[in-house]
């Protein structure tokens, strides 16, 4: 068993423990509006997206961020447009379906770059380089502003969408804003965690917090410490266990959820839905 | 006198190229109240949208005094989303157009004070999911207090609330007609009607305007609610009452 001392000896480790911190500051922050404005399967969606344009990215040299921005930017505008995630739910299932079967083919028929999926969809803890921690030092620094200065904003449209238009408030700049930074916050996700488990540092944090917190400020001070906890733990895992990041914090995402969820009456009790 | 706080002149609306609401000419001055009657589809909602600027007309003419304070029905709510009725209340306060900011001293002094008027000063750090239907009318309707517009659109206001509640909110509109704001009621209640300064009649056109004394006759409100529409007594006024599936129409 190693020593969790290693986290902080190893530089490898060292650099995978700061995407993570980054990355859970980004979950405890922008989770909790992904989870109070119904986002999960978007947030989902949006990194798996980027998969066919990451594996050729990757293939011809261009940088897998761009172009995994690029794809993820344009999915959020097309949501933007189109109303609603939750409103498209087949529409957006096409999408994921055919976003991750053509970066298989691309990847093992086209490109003959298999071993690159793996670590496009479940995230590695070698590799990671400068670029990917000032990415997510970014979008951490980009979702804390925007949550400070629309955090307002997004309640009022997500408790009331009509009354809060009545309010003058920039409701469709707003609410475009944080698909924005949603699908910016799934890339730079994806070197750590990998395209297919990005909920799993944006959602699942923020999930379980949500059955254990009554106000929007205890929701994200608590996301932010399960997702930190998760994040760090998880990477201990995967260091112990030799396999990628992604999974143990998955899991380890899904057994908190789950935790909670017993302990709590699960969601529709805890967050008072039986009430409506 | 002062001039009318709303002016609808020649009014048309719809969402396609058929217009839900059409031929709508009315105006309320400061001070008074307007109950805008109509079965469901009659154009209630889309005249409201129109006053608060969420839809163009495509005919006509819309003059406001002021932006206008909106209370929707809470139905239209999330009760699942985690906000107090303070949180609810002080949402009004955005409406003065510093929605970046975190609230300050004297907006939390306002929301405090809104629901203090309404009779929610004790349960404002109640979640609005937990209120009962009546509280959580008066919540919206602090929120719209808070906004101290000229002029407030109330969606159904006294919808499926308990009679404490109904008679605390309709003091509050008395107090807000006499301190000069213009009130437009949306309701399916034909007697509640009464009680306002002007109606407004609607069935996809303007069907009467006026006092309640002459507009709210037989003829009147068959030519509003049609079928809907079922007479109690006509011999001091027709009192009637409509039968009607609630629903969110036009």
């Amino acid at each position: 068993m190693p020593s969790p001392l290693d986290l902080a000896d190893l530089p490898f480790l060292r650099e995978a423990l700061l995407e993570l911190v980054l990355l859970a500051i980004t979950g405890g922050v922008l989770g909790a509006w992904i989870v109070l404005r119904r986002l999960a399967f978007f947030s989902h969606v949006a990194g798996s997206a980027t998969f066919p344009g990451l594996v050729a990215a990757d293939a011809s040299g261009v940088s897998p961020t761009i172009a995994g921005i690029a794809v993820a930017l344009g999915y959020a505008g097309g949501v933007g447009r189109a109303g609603s995630a939750r409103d498209h739910g087949e529409a957006t299932a096409l999408l994921l379906v055919a976003a991750l079967a053509t970066g298989v083919i691309l990847a093992s028929d086209v490109f003959e770059s298999g071993a690159v999926v793996d670590r496009l969809l479940f995230g590695t803890l070698l590799g990671l380089d400068t670029a990917d921690l000032v990415l997510s030092a970014v979008v951490a620094a980009l979702a804390a502003a925007a949550a400070l200065a629309l955090g307002r904003t997004w309640s009022a449209v997500g408790f009331d969408p009509d009354g809060a238009h009545a309010l003058g408030l920039p409701a469709g700049r707003a609410d475009g804003l944080l698909l924005v930074l949603v699908a910016v916050a799934a890339v730079a996700a994806i070197p750590a965690v990998g395209a297919l488990l990005v909920t799993a540092i944006y959602v699942l944090p923020a999930a379980a917090a949500r059955m254990l917190t009554a106000s929007i400020r205890g929701l994200v001070a608590c996301a932010l410490g399960v997702a930190l906890a998760e994040g760090v733990l998880g990477l201990y895992l995967a260091y112990w266990l030799d396999v990628p990041a992604g999974p143990p914090v998955a899991v380890l995402g899904a057994l908190v959820c789950l935790g909670v969820a017993a302990v709590t009456g699960g969601w529709a009790a805890a967050t008072g839905r039986s009430a409506a | 006198m002062s001039g009318p706080a709303v002016l609808v002149d020649g009014l048309a609306a719809g969402y396609g190229a058929e217009p839900v609401l059409e031929h709508v000419s009315f105006e309320a001055r400061a001070g008074q109240s307007v109950c805008v009657l109509g079965p469901n589809g009659g154009g209630k909602t889309t005249l409201f949208r129109v006053l608060l600027g969420e839809l163009e007309p495509t005919a006509g003419r819309v003059e406001l005094s002021g932006r206008p304070a909106y209370m929707a029905q809470t139905e239209r709510t999330r009760l699942d989303f985690p906000v107090t009725a303070l949180d609810v209340a002080l949402m009004g306060t955005l409406a003065a157009g510093h929605w970046w900011l975190p609230p300050r001293r004297p907006e939390r002094d306002a929301a405090a004070a809104a629901l203090e008027r309404v009779g929610l000063a004790d349960v404002a750090g109640v979640r609005f999911g937990e209120l009962s239907g009546g509280q959580r009318q008066r919540a919206l309707l602090a929120r719209a207090l808070v906004q101290d517009a000229p002029v407030l659109l109330l969606d159904e206001p006294l919808s499926g609330v308990d009679p404490a509640s109904a008679t605390l909110i309709a003091g509050v509109f008395e107090e807000l007609r006499s301190r000069g704001h213009a009130l437009l009621v949306a309701s399916h209640d034909v007697e509640s009607a009464r009680s306002f300064d002007l109606v407004l009649c609607l069935n996809r056109h303007q069907v009467a305007f006026g006092p309640p004394g002459e507009t709210l006759n037989r003829a009147v409100l068959q030519a509003t609610y049609g079928h809907e529409l079922i007479v109690l007594d006509e011999s001091a006024g027709t009192r009637a009452v409509t039968v009607q599936h609630h629903e969110h129409g036009h």
